[in-house]
């Protein structure tokens, strides 16, 4: 049994390792580093979405109210205080938590309602940043530049970094007592807390891991891009690509949310140069056939005969 | 016999030499473009692909460009992607074009949202962008060599001619007060708060409203009776197309009336807005005169007249695209790519911007006369003040009534 264990954390911990690996060497393999960047951030934030949805089933459609909270955080340090990008990367972080901790309410929501408080909450964010009243602080609806941080490679490994920490996190989760409640959370909290599981608190723990990814990866988005403006930061088309990644590969899995975005991310790209006029009615399309026939994700090909996938 | 031989080496030394300073002319030039065909910023991408096309096509119909660097006539490969409105999509493209194409020349999307993310792109790889018409002020900093505003001036020049008007000729006609709502982004807020400046600094038009909204705001019948109730003799309004289409349609339907409107749009894109909001909505509306309703004397390129002919052939009406300022901007950046290419050394990046900056105070085309400042800046291409006054029964004509050199008409100012 124990045996067993650690032969399924080495193999998820193998996993990702290698793609850890793979998008570090692709950089000095393939130029255009910013679409590289991009699977970055969208790997990490498809994990971190994997975190609160997979494990405790509460989706939040506005995810990127903390991923536009951290880029600002990021920003607001860098801005005023002339602080080095890491001293931001940590501001990011921290902003992103304290909103997490601002919205804790909402998780007395559920299903529908949850997705579309968090939703509202997300836009109340950007409304509050982009307010033009609040151009010294926040530049307002005009943008940010942050010209004397911008450094593309080193900001391209600290991504990187924060992917491997992210996929190492949703190892442990798979593996653990921890995870472990949160699933039975998420299939039953009566049961659960019955059985002396602490559904507040597996809740509030994943609700602020998940917020803190997605706060770093705004951070290092914005240090990455370093001119942006708050419909970037707070563009709900990040949440759906996130989301729409997770749950067509398959949530509370490792592989899943990674086949979501290699395949789907990578399919936009093509298309998205080649043919951008075919591009909504080939995604479009790729979803319907998704719900119709895989409602759980692609690894739901396997695991439905059975087999377990990382 | 050693002399012979020593001259021969002497002269396969220089040949070698002159071999590997001159590399072999190119079979195309390879221009990279975005343009944005859905999305908040379409309508004012579409009509600047389209105009830049229109010279691609001319151009590649005569051999293609002069390119001094190769001293012979070489045509264009032009290599366009659709960002579709995204910063994202965008600065991915902008990348693409750079680092996968690897394009001699890199043109920006229309605007300053669209442009601002390929500043910082291009800066990094050191590839001079010619930004159309992005006119934040933040782009253009002494540190950064690649880039320079093509085809309109820095938002700040832009309304430069209103606040002179209201307060020489608008003074006289007893305007006293002024509302001013704006759209909350780099090209629209950047003119307000320019304006408010030039007012403040006048002190002979009072600021009574000063309102920034969303760029998305579709309906400003709220906002135009809190300006009504204000009784202002002005109302600027400034906003992208979509926002001026709804202000001067909510106006109209509201009832109210004011002495002096301005919209930047309703001259800038009239056929646009004409089509969209109809004559009577855009009687005696004040407006920028662009260079699509001006007849400025070119040295290079088409004239006005000419432009509009070539694009109604190409583009007839029905088409997506309709003729407007940013179909002129369009052709115009094609003209400098053009210049540039036939004055510069190489196709160097450092050697594309000598040549762009070179142009600056001699270029004049149909959008006016091309100058830079320093750092990249576009303070030329001016845009007079104009009024939208009726023509015949159902026609409008666009009427430059500011600075007097420029006028070709007098204002009317309402009662």
């Amino acid at each position: 049994m124990r045996d067993t264990r650690i032969r399924r954390i080495v193999l998820d911990t193998g996993i990702a390792a290698a793609v850890v690996v793979a998008m570090g060497v692709a950089r000095g393999v393939y130029s255009n580093e910013l679409m590289l960047f991009n699977f970055i951030i969208f790997l990490t934030l498809a994990q971190g979405l994997n975190i609160i949805y997979g494990f405790t089933g509460y989706l939040p459609f506005g995810y990127v109210g903390f991923y536009g909270a951290g880029a600002y955080g990021f920003a607001l340090v860098v801005m005023h205080l002339h602080a080095p990008a890491m001293i931001g990367m940590v501001a990011a972080g921290v902003a992103a938590l304290v909103l997490a901790v601002i919205l804790l309410p909402l998780l007395r929501l559920s299903g529908a309602y949850f997705a579309i408080a968090s939703m509202a909450a997300a836009q109340a964010v950007y409304e509050i940043v982009a307010n033009p009243d609040l151009e010294d602080i926040t530049k307002g609806p005009y943008g940010v530049s942050l010209a004397d941080v911008f450094a593309p490679a080193f900001s391209y490994y600290t991504a990187l970094a924060i992917l491997a920490a992210t996929l190492l996190l949703v190892v442990w989760l798979r593996n653990s007592r921890f995870g472990m409640s949160l699933q039975a959370i998420r299939d039953d909290s009566i049961s659960a807390a019955m059985a002396g599981v602490s559904v507040v608190r597996g809740r509030t723990i994943a609700w602020l891991l998940s917020a803190l990814i997605a706060g770093l990866v705004g951070g290092v988005f914005a240090w990455h891009i370093s001119v942006f403006y708050p419909d970037t930061a707070f563009d709900l088309s990040v949440s759906i690509f996130a989301t729409v990644f997770l749950l067509f590969g398959g949530a509370t899995t490792l592989c899943g949310p990674l086949l979501g975005v290699f395949i789907l991310y990578g399919i936009y790209n093509v298309i998205g140069i080649a043919v951008p006029q075919y591009f909504q009615f080939t995604y479009g399309a790729l979803i319907v056939l998704l719900v119709l026939f895989l409602p759980n994700g692609l690894v739901s090909l396997l695991t439905s005969r059975g087999i377990r996938v990382p | 016999m050693r002399s012979k031989a020593l001259l021969l080496g002497l002269l396969c030394a220089v040949a070698a030499q002159t071999a590997r300073a001159q590399p072999p002319a190119p079979v195309e030039i390879k221009i990279g473009a975005l343009y944005a065909s859905s999305g908040p910023y379409a309508s004012i991408s579409m009509p600047v692909a389209a105009g830049f096309r229109l010279w691609v096509d001319q151009t590649n119909a005569n051999g293609g460009a002069e390119v001094k660097a190769f001293g012979k006539k070489i045509p264009i490969k032009l290599i366009a992607y659709d960002d579709q409105s995204s910063t994202a999509t965008a600065a991915t493209l902008y990348n693409q074009l750079i680092t996968q194409d690897h394009v001699d020349l890199l043109i920006a999307d229309s605007g300053s949202v669209l442009t601002s993310v390929g500043v910082p792109i291009a800066k990094e790889h050191k590839q001079f962008l010619f930004d159309v018409s992005g006119t934040g002020a933040a782009f253009f900093t002494d540190d950064n060599p690649y880039v320079a505003l093509m085809a309109d001036p820095v938002s700040t020049i832009w309304p430069h001619y209103i606040s002179d008007f209201l307060a020489d000729e608008g003074a006289k006609a007893g305007i006293k007060t002024v509302a001013i709502l704006f759209s909350t982004n780099d090209f629209t807020g950047t003119q307000a708060a320019a304006l408010k400046g030039f007012f403040e600094k006048d002190g002979k038009v009072k600021i009574v409203y000063y309102q920034g909204v969303p760029t998305t705001t579709s309906n400003y019948t709220v906002l135009i009776n809190n300006i009504a109730a204000l009784n202002p003799d002005a109302v600027l309004e400034l906003g992208y197309v979509g926002n001026d289409i709804a202000f001067l349609r909510n106006l109209q339907d509201s009832g109210n009336q004011f002495r002096f409107v301005f919209s930047i749009y309703a001259g800038v894109e009239k056929e646009e807005i004409e089509k969209n909001v109809g004559v009577s909505a855009l009687t005696h509306i004040y407006t920028y005169v662009p260079p699509s309703n001006y007849e400025y004397v070119p040295e290079v390129g088409m004239t006005q007249k000419e432009f509009h002919a070539a694009w109604d052939k190409k583009y007839p009406p029905g088409s997506k695209v309709t003729f407007g300022a940013n179909a002129v901007y369009g052709y115009m950046t094609g003209l400098v790519v053009e210049r540039a290419l036939a004055t510069a050394k190489s196709l160097d990046q450092m050697d594309i911007h000598d040549a762009v900056f070179a142009l600056s105070g001699k270029l004049k085309t149909l959008d006016g006369t091309f100058v830079l400042r320093k750092d990249g800046a576009q303070i030329g291409e001016v845009t007079p003040l104009g009024q939208l006054q009726p023509e015949g029964k159902d026609d409008l004509t666009l009427v430059a009534v500011y600075p007097p050199d420029m006028a070709n008409g007098k204002a009317v100012i309402g009662k």
